[in-house]
């Protein structure tokens, strides 16, 4: 018997998280007596931030090391999944780590009965609404938290590790066991906290638990799924030489006007996306210029529309536009569609200004990168209709 | 004979082993190094290699290992600095992956010639192009034929282990090569498993002093060394290579049977590793990682009868003619899987299967052989491909044409 652990996170700010869950996985399973190794997907790196990745662990409690890595050694993608963690909610519209797989449902993996573990603060219904649907029932599990966000390489030591390892133990006790978990912890850190994280996350996924966070899902939830696999070609199908077809060229003004490369869009790597009040917008080009994916499309009335597809999230746009509130980075779980901003504002600004607004809230998150322990929150405010107010934006890094 | 990813059976009670550690092939093999007390180390980055000099420059900064650390410009610089250091008389280390390993062969041609004993790791890795991070064995097959020893490992456990036992032989007086240690990109290089590591004592009571002698480049020991020597000279430099990779077989063999004294049995056969051939009449040989399919395969197709075995190459050079010979002509059919290519070739086989069909030309029994391409870039072969492959073999038995000679494993097509 095999059980598979897969951890689905943010690339590079999750990593060592990522990296750290999977090897302990192998030594408290391998503390219970049983056979375990893990390893990260290789094709991931070298990683780019945010984009989803993954990394995995498998533990067996009767087949010997070398024909559990006969089974599950470094392939692209694992066969199956008991456990899915996920890192991050907003990865729960889909993962697309490399062009030729297309984008993936988060729950791809997941076999009947395994779980679907999020940290989230959303309920079930709200994220089922991003999920594809599966043909029989699952279990997903709400683990209450923030995705972990740290800077380059970096793992913020918020107790988010202890809490998956608990999670894990509730959902899936054959692969490590909640006392296995505790005795790690406190023979490899013997701190207290660290095991009493473990078991509070524990006991906020058992069944009695209260309100109760693993809710089993039935095929009739969830969404259907329209992405689909791109079929590589034959090798006789191929052109020789490695060479690889440009995107074909051309360019219109208006929404999706660019010619962009339809077989990697990106659009799964960000976390937020950038919010435009095109009432406050002066025409002055910067994100337009700035965006490193090329993401906005000039209109013929001289605005910058924002193809979302193909929008990684850096905040780059954000961090230049030059008017207040005018681009603002925001929770990607606020949207449920690709639809072109600008044409929503043409069809009713008004409308499209409130919407917008009540997606913003009242509260500006950004993630510093470069460095950094994670997050920046600051208060935000809703501008009147065409009140243009500039600002000078100066970069604080926080080390 | 049984050997798989056994871990050591000696413990930590009896002094042998200090630890465990959860550490990928990357992380064994700098766990190996700090183990070798290694003098001098130069490093440049490339993946999979990269994650070697990035676990060595951290168990240095956290002071668990005391060695020159120099991070040079480029592999050409990296490995010259390796060879100019073991000229004298420090142990010293490197490593790279595919086209970094190419861009250095000027120096590793030399570093052969000159008779040095330095050793490298090669995480293999498909050439480029396209660019791909995936396993593929022609880069280090690339030094197969220039006086270089040659070995691939299948775990992190024996990664460790063989910087030890490469060291050993490479610096034997008997000996003095460049040592190659090859795994896997990925499959090995990023496979996370539990590792015993021995304790320094018993590292050191294997692995005695490195000692140049009277070829060490010193101030008080005036020599000259890689002169322009011309056609006077060359022939009779490589007929004392040639000896000296005879030599190696012996000290190979010499090498295991000590390691096995200190270390417990870990190694039943020192160049290759045979499992459940006794009474096999079909066999698959491979080198690297696909011995966990491979043998995994065997076990299986055993509960259903079939009598097939595998063989792990573990030594590709100096290669182990006679032993491989008197092995494999036991054999009805042989398959010979390769992960690498050797295009416009003698039927367009891999470099494996080339060497093993040469090896079996003056046996007496020959078997049948067929050859297997696959894995390429990292593509992973698996028990169903290892099991097909036993199936093709087998069949070839049967059969005297060529069709079925050589089979791609895993292509679209
Ligand atoms: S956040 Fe802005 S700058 Fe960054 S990719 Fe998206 S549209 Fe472009
Ligand atoms: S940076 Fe801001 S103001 Fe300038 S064009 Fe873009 S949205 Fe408009």
């Amino acid at each position: 018997m095999i059980k598979r652990v897969e951890v689905q996170y943010r690339g590079i700010f999750q990593k060592n998280l990522a990296k750290k869950i999977g090897s302990d996985i192998v030594m408290i399973a391998s503390s219970m007596g049983q056979r375990a190794f893990s390893n990260g997907r290789y094709s991931d790196a070298p990683e780019r931030n945010g984009i989803p990745c993954k990394y995995f662990a498998f533990v067996s409690p009767d087949l010997s090391e070398e024909e559990l890595e006969a089974e599950c050694g470094a392939k692209l993608e694992i066969d199956e999944a008991n456990v899915s963690v996920v890192l991050d909610d907003t990865m729960c519209k889909g993962v697309e780590p490399w062009g030729w797989h297309g984008v993936r449902p988060i729950n791809e993996r997941v076999v009947k009965d395994g779980c679907l573990v999020v940290i989230t603060k959303r309920p079930h219904e709200e994220l089922l609404q991003f999920i594809g649907k599966k043909p029989y029932n699952y279990r997903l599990a709400t683990l209450d938290g923030e995705a972990s966000l740290a800077g380059l390489w970096v793992n913020k030591d918020d107790l988010t590790y202890e809490h998956v390892l608990g999670a894990i133990a509730a959902v899936e006790p054959t692969i490590i066991s909640i006392e296995a978990v505790e005795a790690y912890l406190m023979k490899k850190t013997k701190d207290k906290k660290r095991a009493e994280a473990a078991r509070a996350a524990y006991n906020s996924l058992r069944q009695e638990a209260k309100p109760p966070r693993v809710k089993t899902v039935t095929p009739n939830e969830g969404i259907v799924w329209t992405h689909e696999i791109p079929v590589l070609p034959k090798w006789f199908e191929m052109q020789e030489g490695a060479v690889v077809p440009a995107v074909p060229r051309g360019f219109q003004m208006g929404p999706k006007g660019q010619s962009r490369n339809t077989g990697f869009k990106r659009g799964t790597t960000k976390t937020q996306r950038p919010a435009v009040r095109f009432d406050l917008c002066t025409k002055c080009t910067l994100c337009w210029a700035e965006c490193p994916d090329e993401c906005f499309d000039p209109t013929t009335d001289g605005y910058y529309d924002i193809e979302y597809q193909y929008c990684v999230g850096c905040g780059k746009c954000a961090e230049v536009c030059p008017v207040k509130e005018c681009i603002v980075m925001v929770d990607e779980l606020q949207f449920h569609d690709n639809n072109s901003p600008w044409e929503d504002w043409k069809k009713d600004p008004k409308t499209y200004i409130t919407s917008l607004e009540a997606k913003k809230g009242t509260e500006r998150v950004n993630y510093p990168v470069v460095t950094g322990k994670g997050v920046i929150v600051t208060k935000g405010e809703v501008m009147p209709e065409g009140k243009i107010v500039p600002v000078r934006k100066t970069e604080e890094v926080e080390v | 004979m049984t050997v798989t990813m056994e871990k050591p059976k000696s413990g930590m009670s009896d002094g042998v082993y200090e630890r465990e550690e959860l550490l990928n092939g990357c992380q064994a093999v700098a766990q190996g190094v700090c183990l070798a007390d290694v003098d001098v180390i130069a490093a440049y980055p490339i993946r999979p290699y990269t994650e070697v000099m990035d676990a060595l420059s951290k168990l240095i900064a956290d002071g668990a290992f005391d060695a020159e650390y120099i991070i040079a410009d480029s592999e050409h610089s990296q490995f010259e600095i390796v060879k100019h250091a073991s000229s004298v008389n420090a142990r010293a280390f490197g490593g790279s992956s595919g086209t970094g390993w190419m861009y250095g062969m000027e120096a590793l041609t030399v570093t052969a010639t000159d008779r040095l004993p330095p050793m490298f790791v090669v995480g293999n890795r498909a050439l480029d192009d396209p660019g791909a991070f995936g396993v593929e064995h022609n880069d280090a097959m690339a030094v197969r034929d220039l006086g270089w020893l040659l070995c691939w490992v299948t775990t992190p456990q024996e990664a460790l282990e063989h910087v030890l036992i490469g060291y050993r032989v490479a610096e034997d007086k008997n000996v003095r090569m460049p040592m190659a240690l090859a795994i896997d990109g990925a499959f090995l290089t990023h496979s996370q498993h539990i590792v015993k590591i021995p304790s320094v004592a018993a590292a050191k009571k294997f692995l005695p002093q490195y000692d140049l002698a009277e070829r060490r480049l010193h101030p008080d020991n005036p020599i000259s060394v890689a002169p322009q020597a011309n056609e006077d000279w060359v022939m009779e430099i490589r007929r004392q290579n040639w000896e000296a990779a005879k030599r190696a077989r012996g000290v190979i063999k010499e090498a295991y049977k000590e390691f096995n004294a200190i270390f417990g049995e870990r190694y039943a056969q020192p160049y290759f590793d045979e499992y459940m051939t006794d009474d096999a009449e079909t066999v698959l040989i491979g080198v690297g990682t696909v011995a966990a399919p491979g043998r995994t395969a065997v076990k299986r197709l055993r509960e259903k009868g079939h009598k097939v075995g595998y063989v792990n190459l573990r030594w590709f050079r100096p290669f182990p003619t006679e032993e491989l010979r008197a092995c494999l002509s036991r054999f009805k059919s042989v398959g010979v899987v390769d992960r690498d290519f050797a295009h416009g070739s003698p039927d367009n086989c891999g470099i494996l299967m080339h060497e093993i069909r040469s090896c079996l030309y003056p046996a007496k029994n020959r078997p049948a052989i067929v050859n297997f391409i696959g894995g390429l870039g990292g593509r992973d072969l698996s028990i169903a491909d290892a099991q097909k492959m036993f199936d093709i073999t087998a069949q070839a038995a049967k059969k005297d044409s060529m069709d079925g000679y050589i089979t791609w494993i895993g292509l679209r097509e």
